[in-house]
């Protein structure tokens, strides 16, 4: 079915360069599905959508701003846009007078809410943060290269954690090979995944090299377990899939990973050399080498493939550390799967779960040359996931399938962002942890593999169709509960003038009903101000008659109150707004 | 909670917004003909049975859990891996007491000789094993059927796909189909085959109190999950006098009211999740309590909750379910020694309070646990733990199991010329789990045909049916 699209796709392509005028093609297909992307956008329902795929959601000077800008224009200013980072926010609180100065989880959820949100900053309320699609690219990222403090030994070393959000946060737009070597050198990493402390053979001792690293560096981080084409459809020789490696490549990979630990270290105090505290200035340095325990005698079997500048894909012995993961972080980048694998993944992570091969293609095609020559630009790599004429009008080609489900943190995140919450104290405290009532907080997957699936169907008619909805996979029985009653719970008791005892705590989140008061009297005008700022613009009438109907039947003796609170439960919990198209 | 929902779900929900069609929460709920026919099952009246797997994530080391303490093999065992060797005094004190051979079945003492204990946290899974109501099943791993060092090394026979890894052994620990990266699991291919025999058809056959899940993942038959507390409402749907908010809840969420297939998706799962968790709660509410105590661990607190749902069989109409619950931290790369028993401890007293709690309900016959997990670990360590490994040592626990007895063989401990060493420390399974889980789906009621059906690679098999099962 892919292949069919892909082919028309381009016969159209072509006869529109010979026959068709852009306007009229935009109905046709994909809009001109060339240059014209760029021009735009035309109006405010066009900026919204943009907007859902490259932020956390669109407030009405973000749509302005947009419109000024041109699509164009604004990307540049979000590439040039001043960093937002964690580690300085953990750094703050710890000088917080006690009782207010723990960092836990919790701190490093109220930096990053800090920055998606773009809420006042606990540190400086006047300090505004603009890095969202920084941000955003970002998350998207520390869903492909996971670190977790769902495991024990990475639970309260948040420094350690925040730190390497920022390193993707400053990485995002950077080139991939940088990244790739920042987050298998960052400490984070090598504690989660077991290269801190990895040591060469010792025979006698029976002790090998970890390949926990090895392996998943390959099979989720960079090319995955099979090898793909350029459009990311699997390789087929009789069939079959082909894998990209076997486990001597990865036993090459485990060797090379070895003799790195902490800044410091030595032979001799290999195994217990570790910082005391969470906030020793360790864990935000990148691991070092340890040269005599790094080996140094055995042959590595790396990747092999066609092009691939090792010969056979052999490291041969003798390399010291650095020099062996230059070699080894090298054969894994110019891997071609490298280009479609990350392509694929940004592309379901910001606008689709099933972007046709050909989208694919061409985003990999940046990928592997930005046009300037240079392979993993990702900058160059993100600007052609949101322009490509499919982001941008896919939802007119396929309008039954195209998108995908919002990640369910996303919509505390943008009801947030239409109703400027603020606490008494000034900070950000969620109090609940949002994984375990939406199934997600960053870097608090349960495991490497994320906290769903890029393969993920949703049995019944998604996985009948042959699609994948990976998102679907936290939307269980119990997380559809949980996570609509927290909404519910912060909607209905969590807002400025809350008479709830609860709200009285000065560190609770109230949301700001203020704005949408004001509009409560006509129930449509507050209808199509949610609709802008949730739905990028694109509810549908029934949806639009099902809350004015019930909006209507609250009385407005409360100046609005209960039909601003019904009107953003009623539709975050709805079909509509759940599925980002 | 001040509402009456089910006063205003009885009331005619279609309103007169936009052409919604009719939508109840409870419309098609069987729950209320409480009474569970019981023409099913293997024909017996008040048949039922369960099957609980205990998955353990990340690869139990295995060879640490269940180790040797008499000579030579212990000497054998610690000379392999002193980074990680349990001490022998430890081990003897939880000496295992093996059941002789009985004439004409498989089972008894360890095939190699040695006298076995279990892992010094786990006095609890000791005294199920000693008083045979636990099995232990050696060296059990993914296959895609027999395979020899000899082969293996060579390669003239295949191997699973990516060996070693988490994800994909964990897979095909869950489907028994290493040749199919596409197959559902084997506990959902059961439910497809004997959902008829439940006369509730709504609830599935297939619950999980550890999340979503490959194992029970089925064509037909979809996996319920809920946590360890149950499962809680939707609070809006219980609002004092919103009956309108409800409305318009279900106006938004009714069938046929959505254009998108990916909102379709989102719209039944919501629908199937209120309707399932009402029936759910209100067995659960109106049950009358187990008095066996569960310890407070991860694992503990699931199986509590299996146990309660098993204790509301009748009012849920169930007579054949199968259960998955989870324990993690088992990928003990590193500190191994202190990881692994703590997690040990919870598997040990959980699979105990659980046992326990059949026996309350008079059902220690009716269900069956059994572990399973990605892979046991490499003989070989890092540091101070062990790495990805291949077949592993499993526990089967129950009343049904011919407990106190090994069956399959139990690996060499050896660091070198090991016949189980697939070169690397990593140990070349001798079961496959495919003979592991056809002997529990057999018990459990599938047929020839059906076991035919879910275990294509069964025939390659010298023993299709392991005989752990009374």
């Amino acid at each position: 079915m892919h292949k069919l699209v892909s082919i028309s796709w381009q016969r159209l392509l072509l006869c529109s360069l010979l026959w068709i005028t852009p306007s009229l093609h935009a109905q046709v297909l994909f809009g001109d599905g060339f240059e014209n992307n760029v021009a735009g956008p035309f109006n405010d329902i066009d900026a919204a959508r943009f907007l859902d795929q490259a932020t956390f959601g669109p407030r009405p000077q973000d749509i302005a701003r947009l419109r000024q800008l041109g699509y164009t224009a604004w990307l540049e200013e979000q590439f040039n846009a001043a960093i937002s980072l964690e580690t300085p926010h953990l750094d703050w609180i710890r000088t917080r007078p006690s009782g207010q100065n723990g960092v836990y989880r919790q701190a490093r959820l109220e930096a990053w809410l800090t920055h998606a949100a773009q809420l006042a900053d606990p540190s400086s309320p006047l300090l505004t943060h603009n890095d969202q699609l920084r941000q955003r690219v970002a998350f998207a990222l520390s869903e492909l290269m996971v670190v977790s403090d769902s495991n024990a030994a990475l639970l309260f070393q948040q420094w350690g954690l925040a730190n390497y959000n920022d390193l993707l946060a400053q990485n995002a737009f950077g080139n991939y090979r940088t990244l790739l070597e920042a987050v298998t050198k960052h400490p984070a990493m090598g504690t989660f995944l077991n290269m801190l402390g990895n040591r060469k053979p010792n025979a006698t001792l029976n002790i090998r090299p970890d390949e926990n690293y090895a392996r998943e560096v390959l099979q989720l981080f960079s090319i995955g377990l099979n090898q793909l084409n350029l459009d990311g459809t699997e390789v087929l020789v009789g069939g079959q899939p082909v894998p990209t490696y076997n486990q001597n490549v990865v036993r090459g990979f485990a060797h090379v990973f070895t003799g790195w630990n902490w800044p410091g270290c030595s032979v001799a105090d290999y195994d217990d050399c570790a910082p005391g505290n969470p906030y020793d200035p360790e864990w935000v340095q990148p691991m070092q080498a340890v040269e005599g325990l790094h080996d140094t005698t055995t042959n590595k079997q790396l990747l092999n493939y066609a092009g691939v500048a090792l010969p056979v894909g052999l490291l041969v012995s003798g390399g010291n550390a650095q020099q062996e993961m230059t070699a080894a972080l090298d054969n894994v980048f110019f891997h071609p799967n490298v280009g479609p694998f990350v392509a694929h993944h940004l592309i379901q992570r910001l606008v689709t779960s099933n972007p046709t091969p050909a989208y694919v293609q061409r985003v990999a095609t940046v990928f592997n040359n930005n046009g300037s020559g240079v392979r993993g630009d990702l900058k160059a790599v993100v600007k052609a996931v949101l322009m490509d004429a499919e982001a941008r009008f896919g939802q007119q080609s396929t309008p039954a399938t195209f998108g995908k489900m919002r990640e369910p943190l996303f919509k505390l995140v943008q009801v947030w962002r239409l109703t400027t919450p603020r606490s008494v104290n000034g900070r950000i405290n969620l109090i609940a942890a949002p994984h375990e009532q939406y199934g997600q907080s960053p870097l608090s997957a349960p495991s490497v593999f994320n906290f769903f699936k890029p393969d993920y169907a949703q049995p019944g008619e998604i996985r009948n169709a042959g699609l994948v909805s990976p998102e679907f996979q936290i939307a269980t029985d119990t997380l559809l509960v949980s996570g609509p009653n927290d909404y519910g719970w912060r909607i209905f008791y969590f807002y400025v003038g809350s008479p709830y005892s609860y709200a009285q705590d000065p560190d609770q989140m109230l949301m700001d009903y203020a704005e949408l008061r004001g509009l409560a009297a006509n129930p449509a005008q507050l209808v199509e101000r949610i609709n802008l700022a949730l739905l990028a613009g694109r509810m549908s009438e029934f949806m639009k008659q099902v809350l004015v109907t019930r909006l209507n039947a609250l009385p407005m003796t409360d100046a609005g109150l209960l039909r601003v609170q019904h009107a953003l439960y009623l539709t975050l919990i709805s079909p509509e707004y759940s599925i980002q198209k | 909670m001040n509402f009456n929902r089910r006063e205003f779900l009885r009331r005619s929900i279609h309103t007169a917004l936009g052409g919604a069609g009719l939508y109840t929460a409870l419309g098609n709920l069987q729950l209320v003909s409480a009474a569970a026919r019981n023409n099913i099952g293997n024909g017996a009246p008040g048949d039922y049975k369960a099957l609980v797997c205990v998955f353990l994530f990340g690869g139990n080391d295995s060879c640490n859990t269940i180790v040797p303490y008499s000579a030579p093999h212990y000497g054998i065992y610690q000379a392999t891996r002193p980074a990680v060797a349990l001490s022998q005094a430890s081990i003897a004190a939880r000496s295992l007491m093996p059941q002789a051979i009985t004439p004409g079945l498989p089972g008894g003492p360890p095939s190699d000789g040695a006298s076995y204990g279990l892992h010094t946290a786990m006095p609890e899974l000791r005294s199920l094993f000693n008083s045979q109501r636990a099995a232990i099943v050696g060296n059990v791993g993914t296959l895609l059927g027999p395979i020899t060092q000899a082969q293996y090394q060579n390669g003239t026979h295949a191997a699973p796909p990516q060996l070693f890894s988490h994800d994909d052994q964990a897979n095909y620990w869950q489907t028994s189909r290493p040749e199919d990266s596409n197959a559902n699991g084997w506990g959902g291919r059961i439910a497809d085959l004997l959902y008829a025999t439940n006369s509730n058809q709504q609830l599935p056959m297939t619950i999980s109190i550890s999340g979503q899940n490959l194992f029970q993942r089925g064509a037909n038959i979809n996996q319920y999950v809920m946590g360890a507390s149950g499962v809680p409402p939707i609070e809006f749907l219980e609002i004092y006098q919103n009956e309108l908010g409800v409305d318009a809840y279900n106006a938004l969420m009714a069938q046929g009211t959505q254009a998108h297939m990916f909102e379709r998706g989102y719209a039944s799962a919501m629908r199937r999740s209120v309707a399932t968790y009402e029936m759910v709660n209100t067995a659960l509410n109106a049950a009358t309590p187990l008095t066996t105590t569960f310890s407070n661990g991860t694992l503990g607190q699931q199986l509590r909750m299996v146990a309660q749902m098993i204790n509301v069989r009748a009012a849920l109409g169930m007579q054949r379910q199968v259960f998955y619950v989870g324990l993690g931290g088992f990928d003990t790369h590193n500190d191994q020694l202190a990881t692994h028993a703590n997690i040990l401890t919870d598997l040990s007293q959980s699979l105990q309070a659980f046992y326990n709690a059949t026996v309350e309900m008079g059902l220690s016959e009716s269900v069956t646990t059994f572990t399973a997990s990605d892979f046991g670990r490499t003989l070989s360590t890092n540091s101070d733990g062990t790495d990805h490994g291949w077949g592993g040592h499993h526990f089967v626990v129950g009343g049904a199991v011919r407990g106190g007895r090994f069956f399959g063989a139990m690996n060499s401990l050896a660091q070198t010329n090991n016949p189980n060493d697939a070169g690397y420390g990593q140990i070349i399974p001798t079961t496959g789990v495919d003979q592991y889980a056809a002997t529990l789906a057999s018990w459990f009621g599938v047929d020839a045909g059906g076991i035919a059906d879910i275990f294509p690679s069964l025939p390659m098999y010298n023993t299709a049916n392991l005989g752990f099962m009374a």
